[in-house]
């Protein structure tokens, strides 16, 4: 139907009810996480033939027959860059899936929860492979859905209702802006195709609207992406929403909302360029101002990486704003590292929360002393998180910062090294607080995590460390995907030539 | 036949009075309506469009992108609906500004 790895994921989606109501009647307790988990690893494999197929032909084209081929119908349109970021979605995605076998054990309707979690796997894969306006839009329904429900998934409690409403009233605001975008483009040129819209846009004269649908679009896209004025909902729904979801939220999902937004930026409003680089690059550097000032003043543990999301949002649209192949190549690296020292932090996080029941910062002194193997694993992440050199944090910003110098954003890239240093202030507050404080009553009842939770964590914390010391090939592969990204021309020509 | 620009216009103000009422009112089901409403500005300017791009004819793309999105936005409004229920049970009210408890 559509491509291997996305149908497995829906396939797997759809079967985890059945599987779920199968085992209800038996009574097994674990097999829809083991279910959800194989599932992903399928997926995984199938993108590894689809990466293959990618890296031959350059961009895979997948359309309906003849009646229906872009640019009326609907088409995913594959290329480096979508494959790139699938494989960072399906990797977090089993590393959290496999954590949360042992975290969610307790909670009723896991059905449900490893459905939603499936889903939203597939919807952000979707929004990454297609390939005009319309796929994008229900993909990204897809993701939007599945992520309320997960974060509201504790509906026990006051404080994931709360964040829940909050965030889907206004994620649900971005979407119906989105809408809006979609229909003035539609007006404008008279297709939602992205290859046909990049080229009807190419040299416009309705210059007014354009601007109109830039501001609807950045907002639109902003709102999910975190950026600035639109973050509101973040610290809340990442706090409130059980941690393995947060982790999923705040590494991959996030950052999808960038990738779409830089993606429509480059393809259909190219004309516009100087506009949407200036103005990304402004909303960027409050964002990084926000989210690091913000999280000096947090002692909720769950709430101040929250902020830290925030704060590395703006790096990442910084290096976007960029618009060089060295800037976007340096943001999509610092997305996957950001992916995996965000997503460390967030299950380590989870694993203090099961074991102590409190996110207060100061309950939680000195729990390095009655959880070793998770408090170094978080040590490792806050330390790279940090930007120190020989894990691999640093070596994003790096590239992002030097990326900003050498396209004379150079204003831009001394706030950004200013707020790297702040940074620094509250993550080695965190490690302070782990580690070297004497336990208070309620870290000194904590125990070990279990076995099925310290795999991922140990894996993640592995990755931080070997990626930092060996970085070259993550680099490469952001760089190809960068290439793909800005090669307009080729995206035009598979789809209006039909090469 | 009506200018497009009159559907345009409705579309706009549609989408502004939705604005209005998320921001301004105090009642959750009231704000879920003007989600709706947003949704809907959307629905018009789409129409609006299909009709006036080519004369004569009526593009069915952007009739089909509206069949798909009114199903989308009844899943929010019914998962939205779902949350107000909750809140109701845990706050004893309807009203979103005592949903304060999550500062800072």
């Amino acid at each position: 139907m559509f491509t291997p790895p996305l149908d497995t994921l829906l396939v797997f989606m759809i079967g985890t009810p059945a599987i779920g109501w199968v085992i209800h009647k038996k009574g097994y307790p674990k097999v829809q996480g083991i279910y959800a988990s194989a599932g992903l690893l399928v997926a995984a494999y199938f993108l590894y033939g689809l990466s293959r197929e990618v890296s031959e032909k350059g961009i895979v084209l997948i359309t309906g027959p003849p009646p229906f081929n872009p640019p009326l119908g609907a088409c995913l349109q594959i290329d480096v860059f979508s494959v790139f970021m699938t494989m960072v979605y399906i990797i977090i995605g089993l590393f959290t899936t496999v954590y949360s076998i042992k975290f969610m054990e307790r909670d009723s309707g896991l059905t449900e929860y490893y459905t939603l979690m499936l889903g939203m796997v597939a919807g952000m894969t979707g929004v990454v492979f297609a390939g005009d306006f319309f796929t994008l839009f229900v993909f990204w329904e897809l993701m939007c859905l599945t992520s309320y429900a997960l974060v509201a998934f504790r509906k026990q409690k006051w404080e994931s209702i709360e964040a829940g409403f909050k965030y889907l009233i206004m994620s649900a605001a971005g979407s119906a802006t989105i809408l809006l975008a979609m229909s003035f483009l539609y007006g404008m040129t008279g297709t939602l195709n992205f290859a046909a819209l990049a080229d009807r846009l190419a040299n416009t004269s309705s210059e007014g609207w354009l601007y109109i649908t830039l501001a609807l679009v950045i907002v639109g896209f902003g709102i999910k992406a975190a950026i600035v004025p639109f973050h509101t909902w973040l610290p809340d729904a990442h706090s409130a929403a059980p941690s393995p979801v947060s982790a999923m939220l705040s590494g991959v999902m996030v950052p999808t909302g960038a990738c779409v937004l830089i993606r429509i930026l480059l393809l259909v409003f190219s004309s516009a360029q100087p506009a949407w680089q200036m103005t990304l690059a402004i909303f960027a550097v409050f964002t990084m101002f926000g989210g690091n000032l913000m999280a000096l003043l947090q002692n909720d543990l769950k709430r101040l990486l929250a902020f830290s999301t925030i704060a590395h949002m703006g790096y990442i649209v910084f290096g976007f704003a960029i618009a060089s192949p060295e800037g976007l190549a340096a943001s999509l690296f610092h997305i996957v590292n950001h992916a995996v020292m965000k997503s460390l932090l967030f299950l380590c996080a989870g694993a203090f929360i099961r074991q102590t029941k409190t996110r207060d910062l100061r309950k939680l002194k000195g729990i390095g002393k009655t959880m070793p193997m998770t408090s170094a694993a978080f040590t490792i992440g806050t330390i790279a998180i940090a930007a120190f050199p020989p894990l691999n944090g640093f070596w994003s910003e790096m590239m992002i910062i030097t990326a900003g110098v050498r396209a004379e954003m150079i204003i831009f890239s001394a706030l950004m090294l200013t707020n790297v240093a702040l940074s620094v202030v509250y993550y080695f507050r965190l490690i302070r607080i782990i580690i070297l404080e004497k336990p208070t009553k309620v870290s000194k009842k904590a125990t070990k995590a279990p076995v099925l939770m310290l795999i991922p964590i140990l894996v993640l914390a592995f990755l931080c460390v070997f990626i930092g010391v060996y970085p070259v090939p993550y680099i490469d592969a952001s760089s190809k995907a960068a290439e793909a990204m800005l090669n307009i021309g080729a995206y035009i020509d598979v789809v209006l030539r039909g090469l | 036949m009506i200018s497009l620009s009159y559907y345009i216009a409705c579309a706009v103000v549609l989408y502004i009075i939705g604005m209005y009422c998320l921001a301004s009112k105090r009642n959750m089901i009231k704000l879920v309506m003007g989600l709706e409403i947003m949704v809907n500005a959307a629905h018009v300017s789409f129409i609006a469009f299909s009709a006036y791009i080519s004369p004569g004819y009526i593009d069915p793309l952007g009739h089909s992108v509206v069949i798909m999105s009114i199903s989308f936005a009844g899943c929010v409004t019914a998962l939205a609906l779902v949350i107000v229920t909750y809140a109701y049970k845990h706050y004893k009210t309807l009203d979103v500004r005592k949903l304060r408890r999550l500062k800072w």
